[in-house]
């Protein structure tokens, strides 16, 4: 209601868009524009550009793999990030889970999924359900294995850290936001023999995940992982639009560095970007 | 229905969101703050799902006598006891914000304090040298490990000025933070803006269904 009457103070640009959301709103079309140009021509049939190869991604059969050679289960987590809180990196972790249960199912491994927050954990438990489903194997799906243990950092943290001692999990894959719990799961991960799969766009977070995992998905490569594992040409489409739209970014930031190093008085640039 | 009721429910979200966040008069219906009314109240139901899970998780450890089925009673015994207590006086009661205060935070400090343990077990690991890239890792490390402490600059001192200027060791510190670590961190943010960026659009077109349960893809 605040933000209604905020806005009934601001004269519409236009006529029609709020306060300085016009060059937001173009650059929305454009993105939204290259990826559903890459999205038609992949559904078309028609070639896209090659996408670089994603170790960490490539590493997730290998690990579950691992884990069922030996006879130990797999740990998934997706953090401490809620529908209110780093919910796209949820969204990223959601993607995930699916392609790893599914596996865990096809291999009858065994597969612990913890939450900290109870919304992620209903949507987990449908996931798993549904992937241990599509294998074939619903009698395999535990509800046990899927568990919410608290919405407290460092009480969620000594619950998986017991579990990791008590189970000792061959894979241990961790997608989604973390805080300071991070090197708390892969330090006691490594403890127990685990291999290690990690992926977040908490920046403060990837050097601990880069000194203690064996493989890490920095930033964005972990929102290409259900576009990249599903191997669907129009998921791929999807994905090189994101690279594209990535490039017009880094040229806009070339652009206004040069422009601000020229000297020149009034920046179009910034202009045009705060209209 | 069961997956395409969702999908709607999802992709009206997101044009609504899409509406009051750009438009002049999607702003002044206040939208954003309706859905974020409706999200809290389904929310707290949504709590409701995390005690179910836990009472059915450990209920079952205790039932078939699982290793540390004790302590699958005492976690029984503290949440409904503690949510007892807090609902006859309130978490702001003086008896649930002594436990709180003298259990919650003191366990809280312990674990938070396990951390400098564990950056030291991990950093050995990482730095020693087998790989170009530990190699890397171990320079910066060293370089700003020392910057930071007085021991640096006692060892090398800064001389010259301006363009001529030696760097200190706490200069050169300084320069690893602010430049190629700062410069290296925004590329990650941009690239993870984006790649957020693509997932809510595969997810308003529909291609992205893992949410739903499945695959993820269509």
């Amino acid at each position: 209601m605040l933000l209604a009457a905020e806005a009934a103070k601001e004269a519409p640009f236009l006529g029609v868009f709020s306060k300085g959301m016009f060059s937001q709103f173009v650059l929305l079309l454009i993105f939204l524009g290259i990826v559903w140009f890459l999205v038609t021509r992949a559904r078309a049939g028609m070639k896209i550009p090659e996408i670089r190869k994603i170790n960490g991604l490539e590493a997730l059969d290998e690990a579950i793999g691992r884990a069922t050679e030996m006879g130990r289960p797999v740990h998934f987590t997706p953090g401490l990030g809620g529908m209110n809180n780093q919910q796209q990196q949820c969204f990223a972790a959601f993607g995930f889970l699916s392609y790893v249960a599914k596996l865990c199912a096809k291999y009858d491994t065994r597969l612990i999924q913890t939450n900290a927050d109870y919304v992620i954990l209903a949507i987990n438990e449908e996931i798993v359900k549904q992937a241990y489903l599509e294998a074939g194997r619903p009698d395999a799906y535990n509800p046990d294995d899927i568990q919410f243990m608290s919405d407290q950092q460092f009480a969620y943290a000594s619950n998986v850290m017991n579990m990791f001692q008590k189970e000792k999990p061959a894979a241990n894959i961790m997608i989604g936001a973390f805080w300071a719990e991070s090197l708390l799961f892969a330090e006691t991960a490594s403890f127990v023999g685990a291999i290690q799969i990690a992926g977040t766009a908490q920046q403060s977070q990837l050097p601990f995940f880069i000194t203690a995992c064996d493989y890490t998905l920095i930033g964005e490569e972990i929102y290409a992982a259900s576009a990249y594992l599903s191997k669907e040409p129009v998921m791929y489409g999807s994905l090189v639009g994101q690279d594209w739209a990535k490039i017009f970014i880094f040229a806009l930031i070339i652009a206004g560095t040069v422009i601000a190093n020229l000297g020149v008085k009034t920046n179009w640039l910034t202009t045009i970007l705060k209209m | 229905m069961r997956k395409e009721l969702p999908m709607i429910v999802t992709i009206l979200s997101a044009l609504s969101l899409i509406f009051s966040q750009y438009f002049f008069s999607g702003k002044q219906l206040g939208l954003t703050d309706v859905l974020d009314k409706w999200y809290v109240i389904s929310v707290s139901f949504a709590i409701l799902l995390g005690v179910i899970n836990l009472t059915r998780v450990h209920v079952n450890h205790i039932r078939r006598r699982r290793e540390g089925w004790w302590n699958s009673i005492a976690l029984l015994i503290c949440m409904y006891g503690y949510s007892a207590l807090a609902i006859q006086q309130t978490v702001d009661g003086p008896q649930a914000v002594w436990i709180y205060n003298n259990v919650i935070t003191p366990g809280d400090s312990t674990m938070f304090a396990l951390i400098a343990f564990f950056i030291a077990s991990a950093a050995y690991r990482a730095f020693r040298v087998r790989t170009k890239e530990a190699t890397v890792l171990l320079i910066a490390a060293v370089l700003v490990l020392l910057g930071r402490a007085p021991i640096g600059d006692a060892f090398v001192k800064g001389w010259g000025s301006g363009f001529w200027r030696f760097p200190s060791w706490g200069e050169a510190a300084d320069w690893v933070m602010n430049v190629p670590n700062t410069g290296g961190f925004r590329a990650i943010i941009i690239g993870a803006a984006i790649g957020a960026f693509a997932v809510a659009f595969r997810i308003l077109l529909g291609l992205e269904r893992a949410h739903l349960g499945g695959t993820g893809a269509k």
